[in-house]
């Protein structure tokens, strides 16, 4: 009977000896959990207290917030704008990569703005102002008036548009266009030689990226049935770390970084 | 032997020996941690209201927060500056206008201005309603789903017909205008048949849309299913019978899916937040109390 004390004595000995180390690997692994923990909350507050426009120039701050954001991008704009932000000009999906921007000039609280209330997603902090008409319709735009063109018209503008990039292949057509660009009220939103107006999302005529292709075809389409594409507004689904660091990700993933256009 | 393995009251963790005071000690230590996280959920949960501004925020106005991303979106629209080129003092009097604002709000609610403003009320309607849509955007559809709807609405999208025709009056008689009309298709000139234009379709080349504007639906519906080269019967109106020669006639060609694809995601979503709204509208109906005099039931 002794003997069978002992070894039952020695077996709860050991028992407590496993318990006793499992309880110091479990506080060192809360430890490092906590640590890693405030260490994540205090880079995120010192990313969320930045000036968004700058965090890209900090080492520090851009490391943590490029991680993050592109976690929150893999997540939640990836399905649209393509894991490597390239959109797609079939559905007129912008393209990050490049140094075009539609809405403001690609900064990161311009982006944050954009991932917060959207663009025609219903919030009126978002960008609402305009979209483009459908000039083949009866009412081309319902908030303004503005003349419905004839299909000759439609493809007098369409050559003036492909004139900018001398792709015209009626240079009659083109001439005409250049004065129905003006009847038809495009100068409005597009500039009166067709430089655009970022704060409207209204594109550069001028030049040859196209949201929703460039093609003949594609810009008769865009000023006959009209464009209205829109983005989101994240502000009740996203917190505001991760607008941040996502905003972040966006603008760093064009050729030309926001900061240093700003310092232009 | 470790450390581990020599603790200062060597009985106390023995499981095999029943000890008040470890027990104790266990439910100390529970309590603590629980506390701690209970405190923890409870001083970091969004919306709560705590001594300090949490980093995403400029300002608390009673609790409610003042978004530094608004602040600077503010300072950028107000002084056309970015937030790093604004002074201090631009950078205090946007905030100082924010909390203006907030505590007007927050006043507002107060004194039951939703109840009494008809432009607060208003805009609270449309606020609520674009919430529900603002919510419904967030979650895209699947190609399946937007395939579905494009099947289901071929007309929507489909280019709009072309038609170039000549509208031509005859002021005579039926027998006449019928004359006229098998002259027309004979290949005389309308000129020779006493025909004039009606000067409604005189542009050229016009959409179906146009041209069911010019015409007027009855019209419209016959020159529809006119090919090149066909002459309609006359049509008796107050000026005179009306004589269509269809010159050419294209109807509308479908948009193939992939080029329409954005109107699609539009249109889908668009009735998507009608459906969710209207819904909206029922919960809320449902949920509410709502009692009605008697004599309006």
């Amino acid at each position: 009977m002794p003997q069978m004390h002992n070894s039952q004595s020695s077996a709860l000995d050991w028992v407590a000896r496993q318990w006793k180390r499992i309880g110091l690997a479990l506080v060192i692994v809360a430890a490092i959990v906590l640590a890693f923990s405030i260490h994540h909350r205090s880079v995120q507050a010192a990313i969320l207290r930045a000036d968004p426009d700058q965090i890209l120039g900090d080492p520090n701050l851009r490391d943590a917030a490029l991680a993050s954001g592109k976690s929150v991008f893999d997540r939640h704009c990836a399905s649209c704008h393509g894991a490597d932000g390239q959109g797609n000009q079939d559905r007129g999906i912008p393209n990050f990569t490049d140094e075009d921007h539609l809405y403001g000039t690609g900064t990161v609280s311009e982006i944050e703005q954009i991932a917060r209330y959207g663009i025609r997603a219903y919030n009126k902090r978002g960008w609402t102002l305009a979209s483009m008409p459908a000039y083949a319709s009866a009412i081309p735009y319902a908030s303004e008036p503005l003349p419905s063109q004839t299909p000759k018209q439609i493809e007098d503008l369409t050559q003036f548009l492909l004139s900018f990039t001398a792709r015209s292949t009626d240079a009659a057509a083109a001439l005409r266009g250049k004065d129905q660009y003006v009847a038809a009220g495009c100068w409005d939103c597009h500039g009166h030689s067709g430089e655009g107006d970022d704060a409207v999302g209204a594109p550069v005529l001028t030049d040859n990226i196209w949201l929703y292709g460039g093609s003949h075809d594609d810009i008769h389409r865009s000023i006959a049935k009209g464009r209205a594409g829109y983005s989101p507004a994240f502000a009740k689904k996203l917190s505001a770390a991760e607008l941040r660091t996502v905003s972040v990700y966006v603008a760093s993933l064009a050729a030309t970084k926001p900061s240093s256009r700003k310092a232009q | 032997m470790s450390a581990i393995d020599t603790p200062s009251s060597p009985s106390l963790w023995n499981p095999s020996e029943v000890k008040p005071r470890r027990s104790l000690i266990l439910c100390a230590i529970g309590a603590v941690l629980g506390l701690l996280i209970a405190g923890y959920g409870l001083f970091t949960a969004q919306g709560t209201r705590i001594a300090g501004v949490s980093p995403e925020n400029a300002a608390t106005v009673n609790g409610i927060p003042i978004l530094r991303a608004d602040l600077i979106q503010q300072v950028s629209s107000l002084y056309a500056v970015s937030y790093a080129q604004a002074t201090p003092a631009q950078k205090h009097k946007a905030l100082d206008d924010m909390i203006r604002e907030e505590l007007h709000v927050q006043r507002g609610v107060e004194m039951g201005l939703p109840n009494d403003d008809i432009d607060v009320r208003t805009a609270l309607v449309g606020a609520s309603d674009a919430q529900v849509a603002q919510d419904t955007l967030t979650e895209q559809p699947t190609e399946q789903d937007l395939r579905a709807w494009y099947a289901a609405h071929p007309d929507t999208y489909s280019n709009d017909g072309l038609m170039t025709l000549h509208e031509w009056i005859y002021s005579g008689t039926a027998d006449g205008a019928a004359k006229a009309a098998a002259g027309l298709r004979g290949g005389a000139l309308a000129s020779s048949l006493g025909l004039k234009t009606s000067g409604r379709v005189d542009d050229g080349e016009e959409f179906y849309f146009a041209a069911r504007i010019h015409l007027g639906p009855a019209l419209f519906a016959t020159a529809r299913k006119m090919r090149g080269g066909d002459v309609s019967a006359p049509f008796k109106a107050r000026d005179g019978f009306h004589i269509l020669q269809m010159i050419s006639n294209a109807p509308p060609v479908p948009t193939p899916y992939e080029k329409a694809r954005d109107a699609v995601l539009r249109d889908f979503q668009a009735e998507k937040v009608k459906r969710l709204q209207a819904a909206n509208d029922r919960f809320l109906t449902k949920r509410a109390d709502i009692k009605i005099a008697s004599d309006l039931k």
